[in-house]
């Protein structure tokens, strides 16, 4: 008995401390009693509402058998519930509302958003509780909408982009790549059934697993009355999906993989490089120099940008890092002069060999990219009706303090901490670097032969 | 001075219904004022943030070149922020943005370029310069301009890998040929390999006059400080000949169809059919009636049929306007039934009062959102300057969209969706062109209309 009142307090505790994450001025924040967290972000700029549903699903929850099914899912959202029985009349129903609206499944995040006049804010709040509580999976109705998300899947191969992106992907998650994939796999999703739908709502889609996120021209107190009226009877699921559900871990790559692949309608070569980076639960101070990292090297006065772009070897060479839970990935991603394609590869080697040395970012270039992150944070806040998803990214890939904190943080990082992120993450790792090109160009230039690992 | 008066004595009225209107925007906001600078119209909308948002107007697009040149006027923006100005070459200039993180960059389209700058509020001083310097005194270096010149060649070829660019560029090709809008602002690889330095300096000479411009800014900045600034600008530049933008109809006389293989996972097609032009009366009515026709097009192709993950309608009201019918899909023979049957049922039952009242209330929503951003609020207001001569378009837009009636809407649709250009790319033996083509009835029968006057819940 005093031991279950001592956990008891001791959770009360950590209620009460979780209770009050650290947000930024005029965000407030609320858990219900099922486990919902509602975040309200009092931004008066326009007079309008955004509300936004995010939960932790996504590819990363995905193994073989249901891989692109949280996208397929997102998609069922907008299709029939208990109040809006077919896509006609949920569509209607926007209409009426006005709102501008959409849903976006990634690696660690599926999130729903409608921005609509700040007057319609509780018949929002009850339309998309119909949809996220209430859905309707008919047979008919997934297999008119099957052929739609493997239609977007179409629009994915025909890229050479996206074909690049998938066969890299495939060679640096190995077998886990469902778990990188939002898209998904064409059998899976051509074979999904109401079942399935049901499975993936049950696990993942309950309160104790999502955020709810109002922004706009509200008042923090009577949107959390209306939260708590209509999603408070919302049932809890007593489970923590991860804890239950636990996601296996990426294993490093046994070794450095080159590939060129050809493709006709690439009409001009694609160069990426991707690496297995930090991620938030292992080394969070690590994905802080992997941005201010990536940030300086995008500038004008930087030697990689001096190399690559200034030379005239590409027309643009990215380095950009993803922040995540579960291993973030560091891409390099380069559209080459096909005329110079060798020197390119030559050069984008030449200089990641370098990235760790004392000098290669200038104390001036860091300082510089201080300053950029630090700038960017007032861009990022200009358009209200975006703050929910720049939230939920954070709540569902890290922390409310880590998005929080994230420019003062960054402010923080030094030219050790990069050279640390470097020599840990990209010089002693092996990495998959692929080329798309097509048969001509593959021909005319030699790039099967010369493009093998060079660092 | 006083020609300064008379524009504010002639706003006086409009600018009591835009002072209300600025008012339900944003009630922190000031209202939106129009001054004369040395013979340019500019345009300032107050913001109450801390950016910056200014774009420079230099209008012409494609009727500014002939179609050997395409690509000059896009190349000749790359390089005034690529090449050098007199007071800094390429590395300064792009160095000093950074610095303060920094925008500044000029790109073209159909109907105008625009040089833009955004910065931080606080940045202003320093990044004003080296935006003027843009403008004014570009130094078009050769050896970056040869550089540019190859990047601009690499991202064409890379853009015409990206399907959905592709489509469009076949079929704008096929429906204006010969005319102004068959031109790539980016021009084509035949076209962009042969200009030189001089040549493309020599152009944008010709058409940075201030008979072609308009300046949008929206951020707050002290009246006296703006004034001086773009005067300063202004002055070295010449005033050049009147310029009208020409507004030209398209009116297909048939129903067409061009295909191009393509190795695709998924075909794209798209058809273009006529618009009003900007400033004649049907113009919101038709705008409005292809929005709800998106709505209905998606329900029909995607929700009920599955036959597409990307369908799209819109209207373009640029000088040559067009409506246009988007879709990538494997059975193409079968959305063209559906697409079909579709506009049929729309000339025959019309659009009803539900529906134009939800698009209305669709548009506030739109209108406050164009709001959130100084970049959307100054991309309006140029617009509707230089395709409408009206930047208060921009603020009034709700107001006059009250006054479009569903018999607006049914007659504006029945006119202008008539014959279409189709153009299709992926696999040719996937498709019959003559179910695209003929006026004769194959359409796919579709049941009558679920929407109705009244709410649903």
């Amino acid at each position: 008995m005093y031991k279950i009142k001592l956990t008891g307090l001791l959770l009360t505790l950590a209620l009460t401390s979780f209770a009050q994450p650290r947000l930024p001025k005029d965000y407030y924040f609320k858990k219900l009693a099922n486990g919902l967290e509602v975040v309200v972000i009092e931004n008066n700029k326009v007079p309008l509402a955004t509300i936004e549903i995010a939960v932790k699903n996504g590819a990363y929850t995905e193994g073989p058998e249901y891989s692109g099914l949280s996208h397929l899912f997102e998609h069922m959202f907008f299709k029939a519930n208990k109040d809006y029985p077919d896509q006609e009349k949920f569509i209607q129903r926007t209409e009426e509302l006005g709102a501008i609206w959409n849903g976006t499944t990634g690696d660690e995040r599926v999130n729903y958003y409608f921005t609509f006049d700040k007057d319609s804010l509780e018949a929002g709040l009850k339309f998309m509780n119909a949809a996220v509580r209430f859905p309707i999976y008919r047979n008919e109705d997934m297999a008119k909408e099957r052929p739609v998300v493997d239609g977007e899947f179409q629009r994915g191969e025909s890229d050479p982009q996206n074909q690049l992106w998938m066969a890299t992907g495939k060679k640096i998650w190995g077998d886990l790549f469902t778990r990188k994939n939002p898209i998904g796999e064409h059998n899976i999703i051509n074979t999904a059934t109401p079942e399935k739908m049901m499975i993936i709502k049950n696990k993942y889609y309950v309160p104790n697993n999502s955020i709810l996120v109002i922004c706009g021209d509200v008042n923090h107190d009577a949107a959390f009355a209306m939260a708590e009226n209509i999603y408070g009877d919302w049932p809890n699921s007593g489970f923590d999906p991860h804890q239950k559900y636990p996601i296996p871990e990426f294993k490093p790559l046994a070794a450095k993989d080159y590939f060129v692949k050809e493709s006709s309608i690439a009409q001009t070569p694609n160069l990426m490089y991707i690496w297995q980076g930090p991620d938030f639960r292992n080394d969070s101070a690590a994905t802080l120099a992997a941005d201010v990292f990536s940030t300086a090297l995008g500038l004008n006065s930087s030697k990689w940008q001096q190399a690559l772009i200034d030379k005239g070897l590409a027309t643009y060479a990215f380095v950009s890092y993803q922040t995540a839970k579960y291993v973030g990935p560091i891409y390099i991603y380069s559209l080459p002069n096909p005329l110079k394609l060798k020197e390119c590869y030559e050069e984008i080697a030449k200089q990641v060999k370098m990235w760790a040395d004392d000098d290669y970012i200038t104390d001036e270039q860091l300082n510089t990219a201080k300053d950029i992150l630090r700038r960017s944070k007032i861009r990022q806040t200009e358009k209200p009706s975006s703050l929910p998803s720049q939230l939920t990214y954070w709540w569902c890939s890290t922390s409310y303090e880590y998005g929080t904190d994230y420019v003062d943080n960054c402010m923080k990082v030094t030219k050790e901490d990069i050279k640390k992120y470097v020599k840990k993450y990209v010089l002693d790792k092996n990495y998959v670097a692929g080329l798309i090109i097509n048969p001509e160009m593959n021909k005319s230039t030699g790039a099967a032969n010369f493009f093998k690992p060079n660092f | 001075m006083n020609s300064i008066f008379s524009i504010g004595r002639k706003l006086f009225l409009p600018a009591l219904v835009i002072c209300f209107s600025a008012i339900e925007v944003n009630a922190q906001k000031g209202a939106a004022y129009e001054m004369t600078i040395e013979g340019v119209k500019v345009i300032v909308q107050p913001s109450n943030n801390e950016i910056i948002e200014i774009q420079t107007v230099i209008k012409g697009g494609v009727q500014n070149y002939p179609l050997d040149k395409q690509g000059i006027e896009s190349l000749a923006m790359s390089a005034l922020t690529e090449c050098g100005t007199a007071n800094d070459d390429k590395n300064s200039f792009k160095d000093k943005l950074d610095k303060v993180s920094a925008s500044v960059y000029g790109n073209t389209g159909m109907d105008f370029a625009t040089i833009s700058m955004n910065c931080i509020k606080s940045d202003f001083d320093v990044v004003w310069p080296l935006y003027a310097d843009a403008i004014a005194a570009p130094k078009f270096d050769e050896k970056e301009f040869n550089r540019i010149k190859q990047d601009a060649i690499n991202s064409l070829k890379s853009q015409a890998s990206q399907p959905d660019y592709a489509i469009s560029k076949l079929a704008k090709q096929t429906a204006f040929k010969g005319k102004d809008y068959a031109k790539n602002p980016e021009g084509i690889e035949g076209t962009v390999s042969k200009l030189t330095a001089a040549e493309t300096k020599a152009y944008y000479q010709s058409i940075l006059t201030r008979s072609r411009l308009v300046i949008v800014v929206v951020g707050e900045i002290d009246k006296e400080d703006l004034t001086k600034k773009i005067s300063r600008l202004l002055s070295g530049i010449a005033q050049g000949s009147p310029f009208k933008l020409k507004k030209e109809l398209y009116t297909p006389a048939k129903n067409t169809f061009i295909s191009e293989k393509s190795d695709l996972a998924t075909n794209y097609i798209q058809g273009i059919a006529s618009g009003p032009a900007p400033g004649a009366p049907d113009f919101n009515a038709f705008n409005l009636a292809m929005r709800i026709f998106y709505a209905r097009h998606f329900l029909e192709v995607r929700s009920k049929n599955g036959l597409s993950y990307a369908p799209a309608t819109w209207f373009d009201g640029g000088a040559s306007p067009t409506a246009n019918i988007f879709v990538s899909t494997t059975e193409p023979n079968k959305y063209i039934g559906v697409a079909k049957a579709l506009i049929e049922k729309i000339k025959k039952e019309g659009f009803t009062e539900k529906e134009l009242k939800d698009i209305k209330t669709s548009y506030i929503t739109s209108f406050y959102y164009r709001q959130e951003t100084n970049w959307a609020q100054a991309s309006s207001f140029v617009t509707n300057e230089v395709l409408h001569d009206n930047w208060k378009r921009a603020l009034t837009i709700n107001e006059d969209l009250k006054n479009v009636s569903l018999q607006d809407l049914d007659r504006a649709f029945n006119q202008y969706i008539t014959n279409l250009t189709w153009a299709y790319r992926g696999n040719p033996a996937k498709v019959n062109p003559q179910l695209y083509t003929t006026t004769k009835n194959t359409r796919t029968p579709l049941p009558k209309s679920k929407v109705s006057a009244t709410k649903n819940n």
